[in-house]
């Protein structure tokens, strides 16, 4: 038997090995098969509407999505808008409602358990909530407008008006996130040392310079990790788009993962929707590269 | 007493209501079953072996015949296992179970538009021969008495049956016979437009008739003063099934979706013309009409708020409940409007959605999966349409014989008016594209049409992006194959006289 360096140091680790081994086992099964199952899907053509058996296409897939095929893009671009303005307002109003509630005490508890009952509420439940809300006809939002404007204005049709419709389903997706992002941020605010505020407060800091010299560049790493999951979860944004809108009116609400859906399992073109998963992966991957990069520089100024 | 007392007590008191409430709930399903009207004679087959059929459709109602006649099923040794899938989710389901072989249903309730893609990759038992077994009153499901567009469409492939219809949807003008009979409607309509106020025969009468009743909160309809707006028509106009509403309009011309060589037919002058139709009604629409489904265009109308619609025929009967409309007595229903060709008003009714039994080619139990579908399809059948607890709609002959059935409307002469309409509709009645892609067929279809609705696109440039599409759909599932298929299915429009 050779005593190759390896082979010992195999030896040596063998208790870690043993240990570490069914975890390693399941992460092949779950993740990393399926994963270059899927990779090799992408370079095939496999329509399972006719049944005829998958066929190597090389790059045929990518092309295609690449430069052939606009409602990509408009998917994309949707779930763009609704990740750069939805979760930006998000955090914005997050952040606020976090602040304030950083400054109360008794009733803080209860607050936040109130806030968070539109996160505990399952996606596919706020989105028939929302679709009877927003009903033109019999909806309590236009009644609601036309009783507070004396009956002048009747509100719009939220949900079939192109030029309205995207904006409301960010609005029920900021309804429905925006007290986790305020929930993370509350938290972070609650880790930071009191001392510094006492300190500026003998520095004659104003309440804003507080905010932008300590509560912020404090809470900027929290902040970049709700950002990163809440953008995560929006480019993932379907049950909500599914039951209010379909999609339309037009295209004007397809997001990137409702076309995916759509290729998928309707048309169930096996390697086109592979090829899409995987541009998405690197889309998302490379999103979160950026914001980890910035927070790693954050940190290191910290 | 101690917290945790009450709390343990609290638990008990719900866990009792919950039981009592999923008693009651029980007794009310096991009540609320249509009558057995013994019309249709049928007879049990021999007794099978205990075997479980396992059945899945479309959550809600329209899987409610299973329980209604459990015992039937009981008493022959069968037991039924239903699996409910969400309506839009049917067909993923059902297909991911056919490509794995999971062989998990026995009988299957799918849409038409997938009998290419289920009975051409020979997922499904073609049924020929099981109709045909002795005796007759057990094994034969009357294929003669179904209406001939369902029959020859949607329950066969390739000269063989695969599939036995449940349900005859279709699409069918209604309206509100009490503001077009209106003396008062009827002389200023005459005034304005010099000619005599009646059900929209043509697609231009449509818009005509829809501008004339579209008036504002305050004005005067038939009399009354209206306390909100009132529109003359309304559209399916959400994406999912607006595509069927642009067809009714343009199926009148007599152009298929394709001529022979798959050359999609989409883009003609005459479709371009019945897209901007629909556009225009749009006008008369309620505003949110872009977000109208099947269930907030049934609203809109039975609660008043619009003058005409074409819907599907279930409609008329929730309409004619006064526990859920609010026109009980006032809805009138005809044949979907048409275009002026040669001389004579041609219509067609698309038949979208629709609902077939099918067994599955991996069942172990092919004669009582059979007997299941037989017994639901016809056996049972004119319970299941002539009631409000399932969705179900009239198919066959025997439905339209028996108004008697139909308890929800107040007498047999408003059951036999409804009855006509529908036969009349389903005479007209038009196909979706059956061949295999027909969900990318159609998806391509809806969005641009969807998209012209909504201004994204002007109508020629939307149809010629269907065109472009359906092209490159063709190619990529294999232009040969597709041909093949499509011919076929030409044969059967020409048969029922669809196209030329």
């Amino acid at each position: 038997m050779t005593n190759s360096p390896f082979l010992d140091r195999l030896r040596k680790r063998r208790t870690a090995i043993f240990f570490a081994l069914p975890a390693v086992i399941i992460l092949l099964a779950i993740t990393v098969f399926p994963l270059i199952y899927e990779l090799r899907l992408a370079f095939m053509s496999w329509e399972l509407t006719t049944n005829a058996p998958a066929r190597f296409v090389a790059f045929q897939n990518f092309g295609k999505i690449l430069f052939h095929d606009a409602r990509f893009w408009s998917s994309l671009r949707v779930t763009m808008v609704l990740i750069v303005f939805g979760v930006g307002i998000q955090l914005t109003v997050g952040t606020g409602l976090a602040l304030l509630l950083n400054r109360l005490r008794r009733p803080r508890t209860l607050l936040v358990s109130l806030f968070l009952i539109p996160v505990m509420i399952a996606p596919v439940v706020a989105g028939f909530q929302f679709r009877m809300i927003y009903h033109d006809q019999f909806g309590p939002l236009n009644y609601l407008i036309e009783l507070a404007t004396g009956g002048r204005w009747r509100g719009f049709a939220w949900i079939a008006n192109p030029k309205i419709a995207l904006i409301a389903i960010m609005f029920t997706d900021i309804w429905q996130w925006t007290p986790f992002l305020m929930l993370i941020v509350l938290a972070g605010l609650q880790s930071v040392s009191l001392e510094l505020y006492e300190a500026a407060d003998v520095d004659g800091a104003t309440p804003w310079q507080t905010f932008w010299r300590i509560t912020l560049p404090l809470l900027l790493p929290v902040i970049i990790i709700g950002i990163l999951i809440r953008a995560m979860d929006s480019f993932k944004l379907f049950d909500i788009i599914y039951l209010v809108t379909g999609g339309g009116p037009g295209n004007v609400t397809e997001t990137i993962s409702f076309y995916t859906y759509l290729q998928g399992f309707k048309f169930f073109s096996l390697g086109y929707t592979a090829a899409m998963a995987f541009v998405q992966l690197i889309v998302i991957t490379v999103i979160a590269k950026v914001f980890i990069n910035f927070q790693k520089r954050q940190q290191e100024g910290v | 007493m101690k917290p945790t007392k009450v709390v343990f007590f609290l638990l008990v008191l719900l866990l009792v209501l919950g039981i009592g409430a999923g008693l009651s709930r029980e007794a009310r399903a096991a009540a609320a079953s249509p009558t057995p009207l013994d019309v249709i004679k049928w007879g049990y087959p021999p007794k099978f072996k205990n075997v479980t059929i396992n059945v899945v459709g479309d959550a809600g109602h329209n899987l409610k015949p299973y329980e209604f006649w459990k015992g039937d099923f009981e008493k022959v040794g069968i037991t039924i296992q239903i699996t409910e899938v969400p309506f839009e989710g049917v067909y993923e389901k059902e297909k991911t179970e056919f490509v794995a072989g999971t062989g998990a249903f026995d009988v299957v309730t799918f849409y038409p538009a997938y009998i290419g893609d289920f009975a051409g990759n020979g997922y499904l038992e073609p049924l020929d021969n099981y109709m045909k077994k002795q005796p007759a009153a057990v094994w034969d499901p009357n294929p003669t008495d179904v209406l001939a567009p369902f029959w020859e469409l949607y329950c066969k492939f390739g000269g063989k049956v695969y599939a036995l219809p449940i349900d005859g949807d279709v699409l069918m003008l209604q309206y509100r016979k009490d503001l077009i009979n209106n003396a008062e409607e009827k002389a200023a309509f005459k005034a304005k437009y010099k000619k005599e106020l009646k059900a929209p025969e043509t697609w231009q009468d449509w818009l005509q008739i829809g501008q004339f009743f579209t008036r504002k909160k305050g004005s005067k309809l038939a009399g009354q003063v209206l306390e909100r707006d009132f529109y003359g028509s309304a559209e399916f106009a959400k994406r999912g099934f607006s595509f069927a509403w642009f067809v009714n309009r343009w199926a009148p011309y007599g152009e298929p979706y394709f001529d022979k060589d798959m050359k999609p037919l989409v883009n003609s002058p005459n479709a371009v013309n019945a897209l901007q139709n629909m556009i225009d009604s749009l006008k008369n629409a309620p505003p949110d009409v872009l977000g109208y489904g099947y269930d907030e265009l049934r609203d809109a109308f039975i609660k008043g708020n619009v003058a005409m619609v074409v819907q599907w025929t279930d409609v008329p009967k929730k309409g004619a409940d006064p526990t859920q409309s609010a026109i009980a007595g006032k809805i009138g229903v005809g044949r979907v409007p048409g275009w002026e060709i040669g001389g004579k008003v041609v219509h067609r009714s698309m038949m979208p959605v629709g609902r077939v039994v099918a067994v599955t080619a991996d069942s172990k139990n092919k004669d009582a999966a059979f007997w299941v579908a037989k017994h639901i399809s016809y056996d049972r059948s004119l319970e299941d349409v002539s009631t409000t607890l399932t969705g179900l709609d009239p198919n066959r002959t025997t439905h339209f014989k028996n108004p008697q059935a139909y308890k929800m409307f107040p007498n047999v002469a408003e059951a036999e008016a409804y009855l006509k309409g529908v036969e009349a509709a389903l005479a007209d009645g038009y196909p979706e594209i059956f061949i295999p892609g027909a969900a990318q067929y159609a998806d391509s279809l809806d969005l641009h049409v969807n998209k012209a609705l909504a201004g994204q696109e002007k109508p020629k440039q939307a149809l010629d992006a269907v065109a472009k599409e359906w092209n490159e759909t063709t190619d990529k599932l294999g232009r040969q194959k597709q041909m093949e298929l499509w011919n076929k299915a030409l044969e059967a429009y020409k048969a029922l006289g669809l196209i030329k």
